[in-house]
């Protein structure tokens, strides 16, 4: 009995160890990347608690402080690299319509790694920053819901679209082509416009205002909301030469739909140090 | 920010980008006055461009009943009240415009519409200024009031979605002045749905870009006039191109009505942005009124307008409105007769009169009385 009473106890210890937590983002080995936040392998990486600050530098600026701070952990198999970014929030908010933002999240990595590095906020000319961008709805879209109004707007009512009118046969080519025309976002392949199998985007840019979308990280993720916020799985390709035990850079951006943020509206971290550690 | 000359303020005004005036600039005179609010204008623009997933709320035209309509919800009163009241000396705005007012950390002074804004299009709909208690008549000027206001995108000199998008997604076409959202480009911030004045972008939930009225450009692009000119019943409009005031031509419709005539004035010149739809304020309504929504050149383009059947030339390009598709470079008249051209070819003739053809009551040859009654 009392052997009994001492595994539990050890056990009981084991399931609420505190985290490690560390002054800069370690990327720990890991054969298999978790795709999911409640995988428990997360609990093998330390955790870096990143304080976050408004997006202050142009215009639109965020004037009022929001998410204080991210946390952060991180692991690599040698391939890619996986982040699970934690952050408060006490609003789910993943239904996009007028006026109503959604919950995002990003990581931005140096394209290079150089001594001179870019500016943290988007890079600059001739310094390319990579960054990997997550959004609540399009995590909804992954889940199953529909692309119709319906699925934003329950009670829509709707006479009529051109498209699904006959002769045109449903699911038909025809129809589809038809529907892009109402559709232009589509039509000229803009990647945020459409049904997605991800929810997250790979992007490049040269300072604020020139988010583009960039070359694919073959990048993955997941978010889950819980009772304290968000906990989202972003997984992309290893920085170019980030061989173990290099360091490189990363930064981290998160937007509360709650609060109106989006685009420039967002608070977001300086650099931070990313150590990759094989082990 | 820059600084920009804005010939509607009188003076130089601030604006995020220096001043770049297209080669030409789409614009175009809404006569109020002839309105009827029948909505084929609406109909006209959605059934062409917004009928799609996502759209099914948007009204890139839209006609409301002043003074209590607006959609979306008091988007004209809101900001008004952000204003908080500027003043007019003479044909001087004195006061600030929406750029010049912005916000620590905007671009400009703006607003976004809630989803219940945009759910009421025809809120206020023929309801007029006041009561009419029993016992009225009909008097000029009318005791209580309404008229209809139709609105499209006004295509700004200075458009404040423009000057809001930190992305640059929205761009003014330097071959005729339309202002367009990059569909490839638009990341959906909805800034530009907060920069407008006149809330004429509006966001698609369905592709997450925002999107608003293209002046039907490839209408435009072939010399025809767009799908909510030349579907509308009570021929109100007239699309063209607008000059300068100091390149005016008098030959030109809009120059002519716009800068020689000045019976057709911009709607709230003074949030800043030199819109591009001009109209002839409604002669019934009280100046106070029209001076708000149209400036300080109300009560003398009402007297103008008052006086067009004395003025052959200006009743006769009147006339020209609805009269054809194609868009009217030029005009003049001759003798009884107003012509539109494109400057080589004639595109329309149309007679300041339309002849009166007296039916007799008796037909002698088949000697039949006639009746009016079906």
């Amino acid at each position: 009995m009392r052997y009994i009473t001492l595994a539990l106890l050890l056990f009981t210890a084991a399931c609420t160890k505190a985290p490690q937590v560390v002054n800069e983002v370690v990327a720990v080995g890991s054969a298999k990347l978790p795709s999911s936040p409640a995988d428990p392998a997360w609990n093998d990486a330390p955790v870096h608690l990143a304080k976050m600050i408004p997006q202050d530098l142009v215009e639109p600026r965020l004037m009022t402080s929001s998410t204080p701070e991210v946390r952060v952990r991180s692991l690599t198999n040698g391939s890619e690299i996986a982040f699970r970014i934690d952050w408060d929030d006490a609003d789910q908010s993943d239904m996009p319509g007028p006026a109503k933002m959604v919950d995002a999240c990003a990581v931005q990595i140096p394209e290079k790694i150089e001594k001179d590095l870019a500016e943290p906020q988007m890079g600059q000319a001739g310094k390319r920053v990579q960054v990997t961008y997550w959004r609540s709805d399009w995590q909804a879209t992954v889940n199953g819901r529909g692309d119709t109004i319906r699925d934003l707007y329950p009670n829509a009512a709707v006479d009529h679209y051109p498209f699904q009118a006959k002769p045109l046969e449903k699911e038909s080519a025809d129809q589809k082509e038809m529907a892009l025309r109402y559709a232009p976002a589509r039509a000229l392949g803009n990647i945020r416009s459409g049904p997605r199998s991800e929810p997250v985007e790979d992007l490049v840019a040269e300072g604020p205002g020139t988010l583009a979308p960039g070359p694919s990280l073959g990048s993955k993720g997941k978010g889950e909301f819980g009772k304290q916020g968000w906990s989202v799985v972003i997984i992309r390709k290893l920085p170019d030469g980030l061989a173990a035990n290099q360091r490189t850079h990363v930064a981290f951006a998160v937007w509360q739909g709650s609060k109106q943020e989006a685009g420039a509206r967002k608070m977001r971290t300086g650099w931070i140090p990313l150590v990759r550690r094989d082990q | 920010m820059a600084r920009v000359y804005n010939w509607q303020l009188g003076r130089e005004m601030s604006y995020w980008y220096p001043e770049n005036r297209p080669q030409k600039q789409f614009a175009a005179v809404f006569d109020t006055n002839k309105c009827i609010a029948c909505q084929t204008c609406t109909l006209a623009c959605k059934t062409t461009w917004t009928s799609g997933k996502g759209q099914e709320y948007m009204l890139w035209n839209n006609v409301e009943t002043k003074p209590y309509g607006s959609y979306p919800l008091a988007y004209d009163l809101k900001l008004l009240d952000m204003l908080n009241g500027q003043q007019w000396n003479g044909h001087k705005y004195e006061g600030q415009t929406i750029f010049e007012s912005a916000p620590a950390g905007e671009r400009v002074l703006g607003w976004r519409p809630e989803q219940q804004d945009y759910a009421y299009p025809n809120v206020g709909e023929d309801d007029c200024a006041g009561q009419v208690d029993h016992g009225s008549f009909l008097s000029l000027p009318h005791m209580n009031w309404f008229f209809y206001l139709a609105r499209i995108c006004n295509h700004c000199t200075y458009p404040a979605c423009l000057a809001s998008c930190p992305r640059g997604s929205i761009y003014k076409r330097q071959e005729d002045g339309i202002v367009l959202v990059d569909q490839s480009r638009c990341r959906g911030y909805q800034e530009c749905v907060r920069g407008c004045p006149y809330k004429k972008v509006f966001y698609n939930p369905m592709t997450g870009t925002s999107e608003k009225c293209i002046a039907c450009f490839p209408k435009i692009e072939q010399g025809i006039q767009p799908q909510c000119f030349v579907n509308c019943i009570g021929k109100i409009r007239l699309a063209g191109f607008i000059s300068k005031p100091e390149q005016a031509r008098p030959d030109n419709p809009i120059d002519y009505l716009v800068h020689i005539k000045k019976v057709a004035l911009p709607l709230f010149p003074q949030f800043g942005l030199e819109p591009n739809v001009y109209y002839i304020p409604p002669i019934h309504a009280p100046v106070s009124f029209n001076r708000q929504l149209f400036g300080p050149g109300a009560a003398d383009a009402m007297k103008t307008y008052r006086n067009a059947m004395n003025d052959p030339d200006l009743s006769g390009l009147l006339c020209l409105f609805g009269s054809t598709e194609n868009v009217v470079p030029h005009f003049r008249r001759q003798g009884d007769t107003v012509v539109g051209s494109n400057g080589k070819d004639e595109l329309v003739r149309v007679p300041l009169r339309e002849p009166v053809h007296i039916r007799p009551a008796v037909d002698p040859k088949n000697q039949l009385i006639r009746i009016n009654c079906p």
